[in-house]
């Protein structure tokens, strides 16, 4: 090799390299040829477009000559890349390519196939429908190539929708067919499957069941990727009639659980999660099968770990456990764990938190709470606020125990989070902890971060009777209003009214008139202003021409909170939908596809006698077929802010932290995922409310 | 569907990438780099998959690369595409011994060959390395050539699409051997207490396999599921049976097998393990399986993993180890570690590491022990003390003093790092998984067959002592 290939040349230069090749056939000119046609095809790689149009007729002239397979194989690829340019051109090759496609070399033909499909023109097109109808009911034909023609129909159905029509019914006819090659039936589902998915003309494919049947008994003849896509294709497309036939399609695919290929088993699961929709029982035994296959999965490499793990937080969101049964010891953090498996070991240490683990997982999270990685710590701490608000009565101690020992450990970010924490379990327990309170607010100068500021100023604010000097320790952040972020500020603004309403007095008047000032005058945002004012105009109104009373203000200004519940579950249609995803990447978001691309069709589990009306009121029965199990799963456990645990910056805002600020509407999808949340309505407050109740009263009171 | 799959070095970017679908600009895998960066300044997590633009970035990282697939569509099956790109890495370490930034620059004729062979439109295509080594070959071989051969040696697709893709026909062999291993895991989390907070024992049955033509195999294991069901079998036809069995020869490694005449009989009942998540080789009927619990199979010639196997029951530690660590603040730390195999008086454990963290900042480590040697290993943190053997039963202990720097920052050092604990325990499934027979049957060529086995146990990856920080 005298030159580099991956260089830039002329076309003249690489002709020169290819002159004299027919006069001697010597072995030496041929790797001299060779080379410069790997040069064509380095630059074609580089984008050397303009240059390498010329060789066109070169191309063509070894094409007719040479019979060396590396030769050929660049032919090709060099239609490949300049037919779409130059259709006419490339016209001329198509007899040669149609002689490759027509040879019996196999790997000859997938090239000439594919080439063919890269040219956009309809000769081209047509000689693939040519080609494809005859191979696809010839069985001298190597089932490779079958497989590659029945393929490119998923790629001709963007082009020439019209044509395509008559070969679906022969696709059917082959998986109809028992005798058929396994590879090309497979082959036929997944071509089926996706022209019917992505036009939005067609209804989603819906199988007979004896194709299904004829499928699932041909799995362990496929290879391990056939089987991938025939597992992944027969949810939706199986619509079981019956309890007993969806029990049979379980039956059958359970061994496939046991696949090495994890794609195969986690298909497997996908599958037969789906066909749990159409039986009114299971045995234990499959729950025990399902559970060991996804222990066993989650030995895997990191990244299919993390994919099994996000697929367990969606079927524990959709099933809770009645589906896995896995000890919550499988989910503690390992040290060397990559942080995003950490990070989901978390959440579904979470969510699979209850009465009777608690006190387990509880240990292991104060472990993780003092994680050198400080988000980890973060996240931790949040999850053990969550679940103190999320289990109820029962737990809440524990959990604030926890708390309060991490709180002497003293770290920043231990204790800012904690702080913010701590606001949330006090709105669900405003009298609970009233002694912890002075211990909280020692803390008050050490908070840096604007969503812990927000939470100590509440926290200040709502238990200022237990604080003597409750007006200091809100100075610390009233006198440095100007430096706060927005939020911050209008918590400061807030309280600083709210202090006054409670007790009107000459300091806090003072305080409250210096805020309204600052807001007013000195601090450049209009929603903070028009705030401001509207505070300013309620307070003159008492004062001035007692229109309103002081009490109406009061109740205005500083009114009873709701306590908050974390009641927000995923939308069950959503739940349905990601559940026919599992293995997908929108199951690593929690997100389905038709929320994020709005034309695309959305999935749904068709209609059948079969189908079960709710996704929880599956029974599952003992081995021993006593069936003594019947508890139901209510519905009762919720799951509003796992997406605190998830977000990946600590700033982000979630549903209960913060009623002042607006309902977070929009699910971001970047980086992590975050579940679709409906309870901020509940808890902002609506606008439109107070000023009816305002009008009313008015004539009221005339205090003052 | 993949739309195209690229080698990325450390930091990102492109070493070489191979489009499969027409649906993505070339320059979206630029992105990548500053994804990353950017991903990694924002937050500590970075998860394998990474959304920009309507592009989905799934990527796995092997030593210094980035293996990264793009795609488009949101229903993607990931699962798919991370098993794949982890095969990909497996199949190109056969071709390349080591797959890194290096060897993917010197061999890029031979990768873009296997990622067009193993993938086609984005579905991915073969993944055996037997079966792409037929063809796939560092040298271009002629269309001449090929039809001058047999006909049937030429042409690859012939063992592509029979119903054995695994394994291609005409194998030969002088000796007909058939070596099984059978290797446990020990994966442990235990609390400085000695509390065991989670134990598994994950089994492989690893087969090499040096036999002629197509043989059809039988594996009999001592498994409850599997074995009652081969009770009931061999008890009707069990002297037809006899004339093609081979009884499973020890090699010379390995323990003595009961012989299976000996334990027929009700004794063997009581010997049976129950395996729980039994995973097997492709090449495994699993319908026949499922069935009639017997695991037959044609197996792919060389090396391969015949199945594997988990177990969930509580075991004690087989080595186990009495940490104590005292941080004297701004002078020294002090460490004792008392270790003690916990197996049979007749077992030995081999080459036996105890890696027990240090504080970054320590120095001037001096050591006291009875047994094995110590070093001190700065740049893991740690000292590592290593014993050869180890006979069960046995107890020895160690202490250690390292000197901290006198100028402390305020925090108190953390040492949150677990121990680690290696060690090989041969000729003992912890499991008490026994092979019970192999048997070899070649229709054709019917010959005599020398099956061997042998079994160790050894620590996983993860056979951990927590320390309470």
């Amino acid at each position: 090799m005298d030159q580099r290939i991956f260089a830039r040349y002329k076309a003249s230069e690489l002709k020169n390299d290819l002159q004299g090749f027919d006069v001697k056939k010597s072995k030496n000119s041929a790797l001299k040829r060779k080379n410069a046609l790997k040069k064509i095809i380095a630059n074609l790689t580089l984008g050397n477009y303009n240059e390498m149009v010329h060789m066109f007729p070169d191309i063509i002239n070894y094409w007719k000559i040479e019979d060396d397979m590396e030769v050929r194989e660049i032919c090709h690829e060099y239609i490949r890349c300049l037919g779409p340019l130059k259709p006419k051109s490339a016209k001329e090759a198509l007899p040669l390519i149609l002689k490759d496609l027509n040879s019996k070399n196999e790997k000859l033909q997938l090239q000439a196939l594919n080439t063919l499909i890269s040219v956009p023109t309809s000769e081209f097109y047509n000689e693939v429908f040519q080609f494809t109808s005859d191979a696809i009911n010839r069985k001298s034909q190597s089932s490779n190539v079958t497989k590659t023609a029945i393929f490119s129909l998923i790629q001709l159905d963007d082009i020439e929708h019209n044509q395509i029509f008559p070969f679906l019914e022969r696709l059917l006819d082959i998986l109809d067919n028992p005798n058929s090659r396994p590879a090309v039936q497979a082959a036929c589902l997944k071509t089926l499957y996706t022209i019917h998915e992505k036009n939005n003309d067609m209804q989603f494919l819906c199988l007979k069941s004896n194709i299904v049947f004829n499928i699932l008994s041909i799995l362990s003849k496929l290879n391990e990727w056939d089987t991938v896509y025939a597992l992944e294709h027969l949810p939706i497309s199986a619509v079981p009639q019956t309890h007993s036939e969806a029990l049979k399609m379980i039956e059958m695919t359970l061994p496939q659980l046991q696949h090495v290929n994890s794609s195969v088993a986690l298909n497997a699961m996908k599958f037969i999660a789906y066909l749990l929709n159409y039986v009114d029982h299971i045995n234990e035994s499959i729950v025990h099968k399902c559970s060991n296959s996804v222990i066993s999965l989650l030995d895997k490499p990191p990244e299919l770990q993390f994919l099994v793990l996000r697929n367990v937080i969606l079927l524990l969101l959709s099933r809770e456990d009645s589906l896995l049964h896995i000890d919550v010891a499988y989910f503690f953090i390992d040290y060397h764990d990559p942080i995003y498996i950490k990070d989901t070991k978390l959440e579904c240490l979470y969510l699979l938190a209850n009465k009777d683990n608690l006190p387990i997982i509880l240990n292991e999270l104060s472990q993780y709470a003092t994680d050198i990685d400080t988000q980890m710590s973060r996240k931790t701490i949040r999850a053990i606020g969550n679940l103190a608000v999320k289990l109820g009565d029962d737990s809440v101690d524990d959990s604030v125990d926890i708390l309060l020992n991490l709180l002497e450990f003293g770290v920043d970010y231990v204790v800012e989070e904690i702080i913010s924490v701590f606001r949330n379990i006090l709105r669900k327990y405003p009298e609970r902890f009233t002694d912890v309170i002075p211990n909280l607010i020692h803390y008050s100068n050490s908070v840096q971060e604007a969503e812990s500021k927000n939470a100590m100023i509440w926290i200040i604010t709502r238990y200022y009777n237990l604080l003597p000097n409750y007006l200091d320790n809100f100075s610390v952040f009233s006198s440095k209003i100007k430096d706060e972020s927005l939020d911050v500020q209008f918590s400061i603004l807030n309280s600083s009214v709210k202090f006054f309403v409670r007790s009107p007095s000459k300091e806090t008047e003072k305080i409250c008139i210096g805020i309204l000032t600052i807001c007013t005058e000195e601090i450049n945002n209009a929603d903070l202003r028009s705030r401001a004012f509207m505070y300013w105009r309620l307070l003159s109104m008492v004062q001035n021409d007692n229109s309103v009373s002081n009490e109406t203000v009061k109740e205005i200004v500083d009114g009873e909170l709701p306590l908050i519940e974390l009641d927000t579950k995923l939308d069950s249609q959503i739940l349905e939908e990601l559940e026919l995803d599992i293995g997908s990447i929108s199951s690593i978001y929690l997100k389905p596809v038709s929320q994020i691309f709005r034309l695309n069709k959305s999935k749904y589990l068709p209609k059948s006698p079969a189908l079960n009306a709710s996704r929880r009121q599956l029974e599952v029965i003992e081995d021993s077929s006593s069936t003594y199990n019947h508890e139901r799963f209510t519905p009762n456990r919720s799951f509003s802010d796992i997406n605190r645990d998830s977000s990946s910056s600590p700033v982000r805002q979630s549903s209960v932290q913060n009623y002042n600020s607006p309902a977070e509407t929009v699910n971001h999808l970047r980086g992590k995922m975050k579940l679709s949340s409906r309870s901020p309505s509940k808890l902002s407050r609506n606008p439109s409310k107070l000023i009816r109740r305002l009008s009313v009263r008015t004539g009221l009171g005339k205090n003052k | 569907m993949v739309s195209s799959i690229s080698f990325c070095d450390s930091k990102g970017k492109q070493l070489l990438s191979r489009k499969y679908r027409d649906d993505i600009p070339l320059t979206a895998i630029d992105n990548f780099a500053t994804l990353l960066m950017k991903l990694e300044e924002e937050s500590s997590v970075v998860p394998p998959c990474l959304t920009h633009n309507g592009i989905h970035y799934l990527f796995i990282q092997h030593n210094d690369l980035y293996i990264v697939a793009l795609t488009t569509s949101l229903s993607t099956n990931a699962s798919q595409v991370f098993t794949f790109l982890h095969k990909l890495v497996e199949v190109m370490s056969e071709y390349l011994k080591d797959v890194e930034e290096e060897s993917i620059r010197d061999n890029f004729v031979i990768i873009y060959e296997l990622l067009d062979e193993m993938m086609d439109y984005g579905i991915p295509q073969i993944t055996e390395t037997k079966m792409l080594k037929q063809y796939i070959t560092q040298k271009s071989f002629k269309l001449v050539k090929a039809a001058k051969k047999k006909r049937n040696a030429a042409r690859p697709p012939q063992a592509l699409t029979n119903s054995v893709s695994w394994r291609p026909e005409g194998i030969k062999y002088k000796k007909n051997e058939a070596f099984l291993d059978i290797v446990e895991s020990i994966n442990m989390l235990m609390t400085q207490q000695g509390q065991v907070l989670r134990s598994e024992i994950i089994g492989e049955v690893k087969v090499r396999s040096r036999l002629s033509g197509m043989p059809d195999l039988k594996l009999g294991i001592n498994d409850k599921g599997i074995f009652s069901k081969y009770l009931e079998s061999t008890s009707s036809n069990s002297n037809s049976n006899d004339d093609n069995s081979n009884e499973v020869n020890s090699s010379k490694s390995s323990t003595p097998q009961p012989s299976t005449g000996q334990d027929e009989g009700s004794s063997r009942k009581t010997s049976n393990v129950e395996l729980e998540d039994l995973k097997f080789h492709q090449c495994v009927r699993l319908s026949k399986f499922e069935n009639e619990k017997i695991i037959t199979f044609i197996p792919p010639d060389g090396n391969f993993e015949l199945m594997s196997y988990r177990l969930t029951t509580p075991i004690k530690p087989l080595i186990w180890c009495d940490v104590n660590i005292h941080v004297h603040s701004k002078s020294r730390v002090e460490i004792h570690c008392r270790a003690k195999a916990q197996i049979k008086k007749k077992s030995i454990a081999n080459n036996v590491e105890i890696l027990i963290p240090v504080p970054d900042d320590a120095d001037t480590p001096s050591f006291r022990y009875s047994h094995g040697s110590i070093k001190w290993v700065p740049e893991k943190n740690a000292i590592l003390w290593k014993i050869r053997s180890f006979a069960g039963g046995k107890e020895y202990s160690m202490a250690a003093q390292l000197g901290l720097p006198s100028i402390d920052d305020n925090e108190k050092p953390k040492l949150k790092r677990p121990v680690q604990i290696k060690f090989q325990i041969p000729y003992f499934t912890t499991s008490g998984i026994q092979v019970r027979y192999l048997k070899v049957n070649e229709p054709k060529l019917q010959y005599k067959s020398y099956p061997w086995v042998r079994y160790i146990t050894q620590s996983g990856d993860d056979y951990t002592i927590r320390l309470n920080g």
